[in-house]
C-alpha cells in the first residue's frame, strides 16, 4: 500500500465510523426541549408543584388569541369556526370564546343544576319564591329576549341554567359582541388551553402549527389575521429567534474562521482535516449521552457544543507545530505531554460536574468528557496519519520574528498582575447591583411590545396571571372543594378591595357533597312542589302543566347521588375542574388561578389566616430559588474542578512553580473578565458561568503553550503562530456572537471574547518562559 | 301631551292621493319622527306557553337613531332602555340590569330594525330586512322580513299596518309562532277583552278604515 492509499483507506474509514457514531446518537439519543429537564431535581412538595405548575399549571398553557382586519360579523364567524376547529383538535383541552353555551351543562347533568347553582342556599323552591319567578318569567316573555329565553322555561323556569353559565363564564369576562367575545378596539377575542407542556417548545410547536393551520383553513380567514399571546407562543417565538440568530452568526463566523486557517496554514486540505477531531468530540459525546442517559436537553447539548470549542485548539497546534520536513506524526509526538496534560486536566476537571447530582450538568460532563477525549486521540492518532505530507512550516514567516521580538522586549513588570487582581476585587467590591441574574427568563426576553399586547389581552380576556396561585391542601378532592367554598366569601372580598381582579377557585364548578347533600334536603316532593307551583301561578297566565318538565327535574334532584369530580370529568367543565385538582400519594392539593393581583401581601395574609390549608405560590419567586439552588451546585461543581485541575497542572508539571506560571495568568483573566462584566453593570447568569469556564480552558492552552521551556527561537514563533490563530479564531467566532441581539448569545460571546483577550495577555505577562 | 300630536309625521309632505297604491321606501321615508316622538301604545302578547294573551300598556319613545325607550305601566311597572349597543332594564323597584346588545345578535337587529323604521331610514333598513308593501296610502300594509339567517329563526316577520303617515300596528311574529301586536296611536286606548284572539286583533290592526 503507498502512503497516499494508506491516508485515504484510513480517512474513509475514520469517516465512516463518524458516519455510524453519529447514525447511532441521532437514533438512540432523545433531545428534550422541556426546560423542567434541565432543572434540578424538585427536592420539597413545593418544588414539586413548581416544576409541574412551571409547564403543566392551567395558566402556562393557556394561548390568548384575538382575530381582526375583517367586519365584525365576519370576525364573529371565525371566532365561531375556529372554537370548534380546536375543540375537535387533539393538541387542545379547551377552546371558548364566549358564545353561551347551554351544552357546558350536559344534558343528563342538567337536574343537578339545583346541586351546582347556589340558589338554594338563600331561597326555598316554595310559593313565595315560584311567584317572584313566574312573575319574573312573564315579564321575560314581553321583553325583547323572549325569543331566546322560552326554550329554556317550561323546564327551567327559575333559568337555574342561565344562573349556573354565569357562574362559569370567567369572572371578568370580555364583552361580548354578536355572540362572542370582541376587544374595546374590535378584534374577537379567544383562550385556547393546549395540552402540551406551556415551556416545552415543541409541545407548543406542534399546538400553534396545528391552530394556525385551523384558521387558514376557514372558508374566508384570507383577509383577517390571527395574533397569538401567552407562554406558549412566547417559547416557541424565543426559540425560533434564538436559532435563526445562532445560525446566522455560525454561517458568518464558520466563513471567517475558514478565510483566516487558509490565511495562517495556506492549505485546504490540512484545513478540512483540522476539523475533524471537533466533529469526532461532538460525534462521540452525543454517542456517550445516547448510551448512559438515553436522552439529552437541548441546553444541555447547547452548552456541551460550546465547551468543546476549546477542541479546536488540538488540530491548531498540530499544524503549527509541525516542522519543515518532519513527519507529522513526530510533531504531534513532541507536542502530545502538553496537549495531553490539558486534555486530561480539563476532562478530570469536568468529572466535579459529573459529582454534582444534577442530571443536566452530569450530562453535560459525559458529553464534554468524552467529546475532549475523542477530540484529543483522534488528533494524536488519526490525523497525522491523514495529513498531507506538503506543508509550509510557519516559522519561516518574517513577521513572525518580528512579533516574537517585539514581545520579547516588552516590559513585564512583576508588580502588575498583583495590581490588576487587587483593583479587580476592589471593583468587584464596589459595585453596586446585584451579582447574579436569577430569572432565567431575563436571558430570552420576550419583546416589550409582545409583552404589551400579552397585558392588554390578558386584561381584556381576564385570563389568570401566570405567576400566583393559591394552593389548597386537603386529605381528599372532597375536601379541597369543601376548603374551597370556606374561603370564597374572603376571597370576594379581597376582590371587592381591588387586592385582585378575580380569583378562580375549583369550587365554583364544583361544590363539596355537603353542599350539595344541603341543598338536595332542600327540594320539596312532587306533591309539595306542585302545591306550590299552582299557587303561584294562580294569577298567572301560564297555560297549565306547562311547568311539568320541571316539576319531573326536581324530583329527580332529590334521588341523585351527589357529583364526585371524577362524575364531573364527563362534562365539557369537568377538564377545567380536573386541571384545578391534583392528586399526590397522602394528599390533595387544589390550585386556584388569580387575575390581576395587585396585593400579594393581602393574599398572603388571607392564606396564613388558614394556617397552611392555603398558601399563595410566587412562581416566580420559586423558579428564582431554584434557579439559585442550580447555581449554587454549579458553583461548588467549579471550584471542585478548580481544585482538580491545579492539582493535575502540578502533577503534570511536576513543579510547583512552573504550576503557578500556568494557573495564576488563568486565575487572573478570569477575574478580570467577571470583573468588567460586573463593572458595565451586567449580573451574571448560568450561561455566564460556562462561558468563563469555556474561556478558562482556552486560557489553559496559551499558558501550557507559552510556559514550555524552549531552546529553539523557530518552535518559540510556532507556539506564538499557534496561539495567535487561537486567539483570532476564538475572537472571531465569539466576538461576532458578542454582538447578537439576543441576551443569551450575547453573554457567552462577550464573556468568551473577554476571556480570550485577558487570557492571551495575562499568559504573554505572566507565563512566557523567558530567554 | 298630545300622542298624536307627537306622532304626527315630521314631514308634511304626504299630500298624495289617498287610495294610490304605496311603495315600501316612500312609505318608509314618510314614517320619519322627529326626535323625541312618545307614543302610548298597547301591547297583546299571544305564547304557547300562556293560556290568555299578555296585555300591556305604557308608552314608547323614540330618542333617536339606535336609541328606543319602553315603559310598561300595567299591568307591572318596567323601564327599558336601548343606547349605544347597550340595554338596560328595571323593573319595579329592582336595581337596573344592563347588558349589552351583542349577546343577543337576534336581539340587535331587531331593535335596529325598530330604530330604522321610526328614523324613516329606508336604506339601514334595506340592508336588514326585505321589504313588502301593500294596499293603498289610507291603509297599507309594510312586510319586513329578516335578511339575516339566524335572525329569522327567530323572527319570522315584522308587519306595519297604517295609513298615511302614521302605523297603527307593529305585528311581531317569532320562530316558534307566537306573537306580539304593538298597537299604538288611537288604537292604544283600544278596548281589548281578557281573551282577545288573534284574528281580533289583527281585525283591529286591519280595519283602521272600517271603524
Amino acid at each position: 500500500m503507498t502512503p497516499a492509499t494508506r491516508r485515504w483507506s484510513l480517512l474513509g474509514a475514520w469517516l465512516l465510523a463518524l458516519a455510524a457514531l453519529a447514525a447511532y446518537a441521532l437514533h438512540t439519543l432523545h433531545v428534550s426541549t422541556d426546560l423542567r429537564s434541565f432543572m434540578p431535581p424538585p427536592r420539597t412538595p413545593d418544588q414539586t408543584l413548581l416544576m409541574e405548575q412551571i409547564g403543566e399549571g392551567p395558566g402556562s398553557r393557556l394561548l390568548l388569541l384575538s382575530i381582526e382586519g375583517a367586519p365584525e360579523a365576519r370576525l364573529a364567524e371565525l371566532s365561531r369556526g375556529l372554537v370548534a376547529a380546536l375543540r375537535a383538535d387533539a393538541h387542545f383541552e379547551q377552546a371558548i370564546n364566549g358564545a353561551f353555551d347551554p351544552s357546558a351543562l350536559d344534558e343528563k347533568l342538567l337536574p343537578y343544576r339545583w346541586l351546582l347553582s347556589p340558589t338554594l342556599d338563600a331561597h326555598a323552591l316554595d310559593a313565595d319564591y315560584l311567584a317572584d319567578q313566574l312573575g319574573q318569567r312573564v315579564e321575560d316573555l314581553a321583553s325583547p329576549a323572549a325569543t331566546l329565553l322560552k326554550p329554556l322555561l317550561p323546564r327551567d323556569p327559575t333559568l337555574e341554567v342561565l344562573a349556573l353559565a354565569q357562574r362559569w363564564s370567567p369572572p371578568k369576562a370580555p364583552i361580548v359582541r354578536d355572540g362572542v367575545w370582541f376587544s374595546s378596539d374590535g378584534a374577537a377575542l379567544l383562550l385556547a388551553q393546549t395540552r402540551g407542556a406551556g415551556f416545552d417548545p415543541a409541545a407548543q410547536g406542534a399546538a400553534i402549527d396545528a391552530l394556525q393551520a385551523a384558521f387558514q383553513a376557514l372558508p374566508g380567514a384570507g383577509a383577517a389575521t390571527l395574533a397569538i399571546s401567552g407562554p406558549g407562543w412566547f417559547t416557541v417565538l424565543i426559540n425560533e429567534r434564538t436559532r435563526a440568530e445562532a445560525d446566522r452568526i455560525g454561517l458568518v463566523s464558520t466563513l471567517g474562521f475558514l478565510v483566516l486557517l487558509v490565511l495562517a496554514y495556506r492549505s485546504l486540505p490540512s484545513l478540512l482535516l483540522a476539523g475533524l477531531p471537533v466533529l469526532s468530540g461532538g460525534v462521540a459525546g452525543a454517542a456517550a449521552l445516547a448510551l448512559l442517559f438515553g436522552s439529552a436537553h437541548g441546553i444541555t447539548l447547547a452548552f456541551g457544543f460550546t465547551l468543546l470549542g476549546v477542541a479546536q485548539e488540538y488540530p491548531i497546534r498540530v499544524l503549527s507545530h509541525r516542522r519543515e520536513g518532519e513527519d507529522a506524526l513526530a510533531s504531534v509526538r513532541a507536542l502530545w505531554p502538553l496537549l495531553a496534560t490539558a486534555i486530561v486536566s480539563a476532562a478530570i476537571a469536568y468529572l466535579a460536574f459529573f459529582a454534582s447530582g444534577v442530571t443536566g450538568l452530569q450530562q453535560l460532563a459525559v458529553f464534554t468528557i468524552a467529546g475532549l477525549l475523542a477530540a484529543g486521540l483522534s488528533t494524536r492518532f488519526l490525523l497525522p496519519r491523514v495529513l498531507p505530507e506538503r506543508f509550509r512550516d510557519v516559522a519561516g514567516r518574517a513577521w513572525l520574528a518580528r512579533a516574537v521580538g517585539t514581545l520579547d522586549a516588552l516590559p513585564r513588570p512583576r508588580w502588575l498582575p498583583w495590581l490588576l487582581a487587587l483593583l479587580g476585587l476592589v471593583v468587584l467590591w464596589r459595585t453596586p447591583g446585584p451579582m447574579w441574574e436569577n430569572d432565567l427568563a431575563a436571558l430570552t426576553p420576550v419583546p416589550q411590545d409582545l409583552l404589551i399586547r400579552d397585558a392588554k389581552l390578558r386584561g381584556e380576556l381576564g385570563a389568570p396571571d401566570v405567576r400566583y396561585l393559591l394552593v389548597l391542601h386537603a386529605t381528599d378532592a372532597d375536601g379541597v372543594l369543601a376548603l374551597s367554598e370556606s374561603i370564597e366569601p374572603r376571597l370576594d372580598a379581597l376582590v371587592r378591595r381591588h387586592a385582585l381582579d378575580a380569583a378562580e377557585l375549583p369550587s365554583r364548578y364544583l361544590p363539596s357533597l355537603a353542599t350539595q347533600r344541603g341543598r338536595q334536603a332542600k327540594l320539596p316532593d312532587r306533591a309539595t312542589l306542585e302545591r306550590a307551583l299552582a299557587q303561584a301561578s294562580a294569577d298567572l297566565p301560564f297555560r297549565a302543566g306547562v311547568f311539568a318538565p320541571f316539576v319531573d327535574d326536581v324530583e329527580a334532584a332529590r334521588t341523585l347521588e351527589p357529583l364526585t369530580p371524577a362524575a364531573f370529568a364527563s362534562s365539557p367543565l369537568g377538564a377545567r375542574l380536573a386541571a384545578m385538582l391534583v392528586h399526590r400519594e397522602d394528599e390533595w392539593l387544589g390550585l386556584a388561578t388569580l387575575s390581576g393581583v395587585h396585593d400579594a401581601a393581602a393574599l398572603d395574609a388571607l392564606a396564613g389566616a388558614t394556617h397552611g390549608a392555603v398558601r399563595l405560590l410566587d412562581l416566580k419567586a420559586a423558579s428564582e430559588s431554584l434557579v439559585v439552588a442550580y447555581r449554587e451546585r454549579i458553583l461548588r461543581a467549579l471550584g471542585l474542578a478548580l481544585g482538580l485541575l491545579a492539582l493535575t497542572v502540578v502533577v503534570a508539571l511536576r513543579s510547583a512553580r512552573r504550576a503557578w506560571h500556568v494557573l495564576a495568568p488563568m486565575s487572573l483573566a478570569t477575574l478580570l473578565v467577571i470583573v468588567v462584566e460586573r463593572a458595565s453593570g451586567l449580573s451574571l447568569s448560568l450561561f455566564h458561568l460556562v462561558a468563563v469556564t469555556l474561556a478558562a480552558g482556552l486560557g489553559l492552552h496559551y499558558a501550557l503553550f507559552f510556559e514550555r521551556p524552549v531552546a529553539d527561537p523557530a518552535e518559540a514563533r510556532r507556539t506564538l503562530h499557534a496561539t495567535l490563530v487561537c486567539v483570532a479564531s476564538a475572537l472571531l467566532v465569539f466576538g461576532l456572537q458578542a454582538w447578537s441581539s439576543l441576551p443569551v448569545l450575547r453573554a457567552i460571546g462577550l464573556t468568551v471574547a473577554l476571556g480570550v483577550g485577558f487570557h492571551f495577555c495575562l499568559s504573554i505577562l505572566m507565563a512566557r518562559a523567558r530567554r | 301631551m298630545s300622542l298624536l300630536f307627537a306622532l304626527s309625521p315630521a314631514t308634511s309632505s304626504c299630500a298624495k292621493p289617498a287610495d294610490a297604491p304605496v311603495d315600501a321606501p316612500t312609505l318608509v321615508a314618510s314614517l320619519r319622527r322627529e326626535v323625541p316622538a312618545r307614543t302610548a301604545y298597547a301591547e297583546v302578547r299571544f305564547s304557547g306557553l300562556l293560556e290568555r294573551p299578555l296585555i300591556l300598556h305604557g308608552e314608547l319613545e323614540y330618542l333617536g337613531p339606535d336609541r328606543l325607550a319602553k315603559r310598561v305601566d300595567t299591568p307591572y311597572r318596567e323601564q327599558m332602555r336601548v343606547e349605544h349597543g347597550e340595554a338596560s332594564v328595571q323593573r319595579g323597584d329592582r336595581p337596573v340590569r344592563t347588558f349589552p346588545l351583542g349577546q343577543a345578535p337576534e336581539l340587535e337587529g331587531f331593535l335596529r330594525g325598530f330604530a330604522a323604521l321610526l328614523g324613516g331610514d329606508a336604506a339601514a333598513l334595506e340592508r336588514d330586512f326585505t321589504m313588502t308593501a301593500s294596499g293603498a296610502a289610507r291603509a297599507w300594509r309594510l312586510v319586513l322580513e329578516p335578511r339575516d339567517a339566524r335572525l329569522a329563526r327567530r323572527i319570522r316577520e315584522i308587519r306595519v299596518d297604517g295609513s298615511d303617515a302614521t302605523p297603527r300596528c307593529f305585528t311581531t311574529r317569532e320562530g316558534d309562532g307566537d306573537v306580539s301586536v304593538l298597537l299604538v296611536d288611537r288604537l292604544a286606548d283600544a278596548k281589548l277583552a281578557v281573551q282577545v284572539s288573534q284574528p281580533q286583533v289583527d281585525a283591529l290592526c286591519r280595519g283602521i278604515d272600517a271603524r
